[in-house]
């Protein structure tokens, strides 16, 4: 099979920092090609480069053997290179036709707007079928789920044109069903003779998705090899350099305690078509325990979510009682925090971190309102700074070369370790973990699990929301299932994996 | 040619790129070192005073006397020198008004409705000679606060609480502030000594003092003011509250920032400030209410605090120049003619040339492809 892509000798940094040094790595036609490392191993600045969105600083970019210089990504999609960021571009207030529309080739002969977009929403609908997708082009991404999302990131580049195809992290958003369902079908426009490079951390995908499967590490590859060639601790091994056990289910070393939340009949306003996005909620979480809130994105988890951390959003009727603390829903955001609540949440850059702000100060918000850092009239810098080092040392913050560097730098699991940092800094009563691992490599999911383990054996009350079933079953001492607004079934541990798997995808 | 450098690298693929295949792209650029920051905003500073120059020199202003007239006559002079901080004290405290309002990115418009209300609440007092005389100027302060601060109550109530766009309400009240204003000049406040359309002359104590050497007390008001907002922005907590609101108000709120309570104290504490600019007018400069005393410091208030980047300590600097420019528009209107309108434009060729060279700070060309350009 011939190279589709190939990028040898790529070197890139960012004021100063090498984020790639020695990167060399090719795609042919017909292969998925998996790109796998740890977070900040420099895979997604690899394919930045290769996507036109960055320019390298030595190293050369070849498509189908022919040198190219890529000014930006429409040059990049010149060539039929398309890219699916982690974090996906897509214009919020648009709809999923607007969005696909703006990177659409334009037509050969003069069509009115009208015309145009009910012609790529054809397109999508044609497309959509074609991969079993279930998208409405009419709708607005925003009344989207994450998922749903990434189904319009991935018709976007196609209906673009593209034929090479690279993934960043596609399936850490996604469930078991669906990241299976999402690799099958890359795997088929492989298939058809497409080129797919898929920037991942997960080696069970690798297994079993790749051709193969290039390992990065500091900003260098490593090896590049057929995945049914290697066993995944030999994968482990190249990924981060030396082993590390995976770990099973650890219950609890204390028995539970009372409940420490519980929250009643709570449910947001109907829509016209009447459908509410919290329809019912009622769970109760105890002191020591993990609560698993297991469930395919979009069912409302991060309204839940929303509504526990206080955040403005629609008015819920219900109750959210915390133990010595009552009703909280009058109780302001900030109140919450000041009472023990600390939070995870799933969109990093739109709830936890400023990333325009240095690291210091997204550090020290978490604690400010109680005083250590001085009182309302003087801040005091110095203790600041000497807490943010030592935490960035405490939680392996790594790429942090002084304190007072913007959040934004940070990779995002750095940045991930940052927002643990600042929220278990405080002994917390209520850890609420919104896919608290979600794009992190092996060894950085295992730190934030060992974390959540910690503060529940600490006596504090974790409610862990993920869309990965395997983190999930990993953690949680009870595993509840959220569909459409509601908790569909609760599980005790051990539980039946395929009962819960069922459960998620019912809809009745 | 993209083209043929392409078919060029075909058959010979070169170690380093032929020079033809040579592209520039734009990167955008995370950071910057203060001192490149510094020399780029000195640099656009450069062009725009040598645009400005030129303007001038067309105008018919002799090119020899532009710097004589500009820096040895405003900066050397004692006379023009005390012009300038005569006239900088209200343009620090709009400027800082300005500022404040805009690190909680409330785009309060309305500095010259608050300004407004800030002199006829110090002329209220003056007037119905409310309080003893030792303690008629304090009161006179004290209302010029509570009235700016009240004007701009409402629009901040308005856009917290109902999603009202502030850039409207703010704006549109600068003309009800003014009609007010003429309503009470041209009405009941009417001197009754000569029937001018202003207040009657405020009594010596009510009237900012002198510290000697012909400068005014209103300086020193406006310079413990920028202190304190320094001090407020740049050493409390509430800076870094307000650092978190202008960054990201979401990620400000569920980190227990109280984002609205923020932003209603900066809100207020803009209209009290812009009051104060109203106060140092009235009771420092002109010592009666005018009809038309607070003309151009809207607009002057936002470019000052737009130039210093939202930072009170530089808004003090940037508003002690831009009265240089209205002492030194006088003169020239003066001596050579010029239209005063001169000064304004000479204004927006400088604020044209700072925003511009905000592009240099946020972005860098990098040659694409060249040999390792690190």
């Amino acid at each position: 099979m011939p190279n589709a892509l190939e990028l040898t000798g790529i070197r890139k940094s960012f004021d100063g920092f090498a984020a790639l040094t020695e990167a060399h790595v090719s795609a042919r036609w017909g292969e998925v090609h998996a790109l796998l490392g740890e977070n900040g191993a420099g895979k997604s600045s690899l394919m930045n480069i290769a996507a036109g969105l960055y320019a390298p600083e030595a190293g050369q970019l070849l498509v189908d053997d022919n040198a190219v210089r890529f000014a930006g990504p429409r040059d990049a999609a010149k060539h039929r290179i398309g890219m699916v960021h982690q974090h996906f571009k897509l214009v919020r207030p648009f709809t999923v036709a607007q969005n696909i529309l703006l990177t659409a080739p334009p037509p050969a002969e003069f069509q009115s707007h009208g015309e145009r977009l009910r012609e790529i929403e054809r397109d999508i609908r044609n497309k959509a079928s074609e991969l079993g997708f279930d998208i409405d082009p009419s709708k607005r991404i925003d009344a989207l789920s994450i998922a749903e999302q990434q189904r319009v990131e991935i018709l976007k580049v196609l209906l673009a044109g593209a034929r090479i195809l690279i993934l960043d992290e596609p399936t850490a958003v996604l469930t078991d069903q669906e990241a299976s369902r999402l690799l099958q079908t890359v795997q088929g426009l492989a298939r058809a003779g497409a080129a797919v490079v898929l920037v991942t951390h997960k080696m069970a995908d690798v297994k079993t998705y790749a051709n193969r499967v290039t390992v990065m590490r500091g900003g260098r590859t490593v090896a590049t090899l057929r995945p049914d060639e290697a066993s995944v601790a030999d994968l482990v091994k190249l990924t981060v350099g030396e082993s590390i056990a995976t770990q099973g289910f650890q219950a609890s070393a204390t028995s539970r305690g009372p409940v420490r939340l519980s929250v009643r009949g709570l449910r947001t306003p109907a829509s016209p078509e009447g459908r509410r996005v919290l329809d019912g909620v009622d769970l109760e979480l105890h002191a020591g325990e993990i609560y698993g809130l297991a469930g395919v994105g979009g069912n409302g988890q991060g309204e839940l979510a929303g509504a526990i951390m206080g955040l403005p959003g629609e008015a819920t009727e219900g109750e959210i009682r915390l133990e010595g603390h009552g009703d909280l829903k009058t109780m302001a955001a900030s109140a919450r925090r000041g009472i023990g609540i600390a939070a995870i949440p799933a969109d990093r850059y739109g709830l936890a971190l400023a990333g325009g702000l240095s690291v210091a100060e997204n550090y020290a918000i978490g604690r400010v309102h109680t005083g250590r850092y001085g009182p309302v009239w003087r801040l005091r810098r110095g203790r600041i700074q000497s807490d943010t080092q030592e935490a960035v040392r405490a939680f392996d913050v790594q790429g942090v070369r002084s304190v007072a560097q913007k959040a934004a730098l940070l990779s995002g699991g750095n940045a991930q370790k940052l927002v643990l940092a600042r929220e278990f800094g405080k002994s917390p009563t209520l850890v609420l973990a919104h896919s608290p691992s979600r794009g992190l490599d092996v060894r950085a999911s295992a730190e934030v699990h060992a974390r959540l383990r910690a503060a529940r054996d600490s006596g504090a009350a974790v409610l862990l929301i993920s869309e990965d079933l395997d983190e999930v079953l990993q953690l949680a001492d009870r595993v509840g299932v959220m569909t459409r607004g509601r908790i569909a079934g609760e599980f005790a541990q051990p539980a039946d994996r395929q009962a819960i798997g069922q459960a998620m995808v019912d809809h009745g | 040619m993209a083209e043929a450098a392409l078919a060029a690298d075909v058959a010979h693929p070169p170690k380093t790129p032929p020079l033809a295949g040579r592209r520039y792209a734009l990167e955008i650029r995370q950071h910057m070192a203060w001192r490149w920051q510094a020399l780029i905003l000195a640099a656009a500073l450069l062009v725009g005073f040598a645009i400005s120059a030129a303007i001038l020199v067309a105008a018919g202003v002799p090119a020899d006397e532009l710097a004589n007239e500009f820096v040895m006559q405003t900066f050397f002079d004692g006379q023009n020198f005390r012009a300038v901080l005569f006239q900088a004290a209200p343009m620090i405290l709009v400027g800082l008004a300005g500022s404040i309002a805009f690190r909680a990115r409330f785009w309060n418009l309305g500095l010259e409705g608050q300004m407004i209300w800030g002199a006829i609440g110090a002329t209220t007092v003056s007037m119905w000679q409310i309080g003893p005389e030792n303690l008629r100027l304090p009161l006179m302060f004290a209302a010029a606060i509570g009235c700016g601060l009240l004007w701009v109550l409402g629009p901040s109530w308005l856009k917290l609480k109902l999603g009202v766009n502030e850039i409207i309400s703010t704006l549109m009240l600068n003309y009800m502030a003014a009609n007010f204003l003429l309503h009470l000049v041209y009405g009941s406040w009417k001197d009754p000594k000569d029937n001018f359309p202003y207040s009657p002359q405020f009594r010596a104590f009510e009237r900012l003092p002198e510290l000697g050497a012909g400068v005014g007390s209103s300086i020193l008001l406006a310079g413990v003011v920028a202190l304190l907002a320094w001090w407020l922005v740049s050493v409390s907590r509430v800076g870094l509250y307000l650092r978190f609101v202008d960054a990201n108000p979401r990620v400000a709120h569920a980190n227990g920032v109280p984002v609205r309570r923020t932003i209603y104290g900066a809100v207020l504490l803009s209209g009290a400030m812009a009051g104060l600019a109203g106060f140092a007018v009235v009771a420092g400069q002109e010592g009666r209410l005018t009809q038309a005393f607070y003309q151009g410091y809207g607009f002057s208030g936002i470019l000052i605090a737009f130039l210093a980047r939202n930072n009170p300590l530089a808004a003090t600097v940037v508003a002690l120049l831009v009265a240089a420019l209205f002492v030194t528009g006088r003169s020239l209107q003066v001596f050579y003619q010029v239209p005063f309108s001169m000064v304004q434009l000479i204004q927006a060729v400088i604020v044209v040339c700072v925003a511009s060279s905000d592009f240099f700070i946020r972005h860098r060309l990098r040659r694409v492809g060249g040999e390792a350009a690190a």
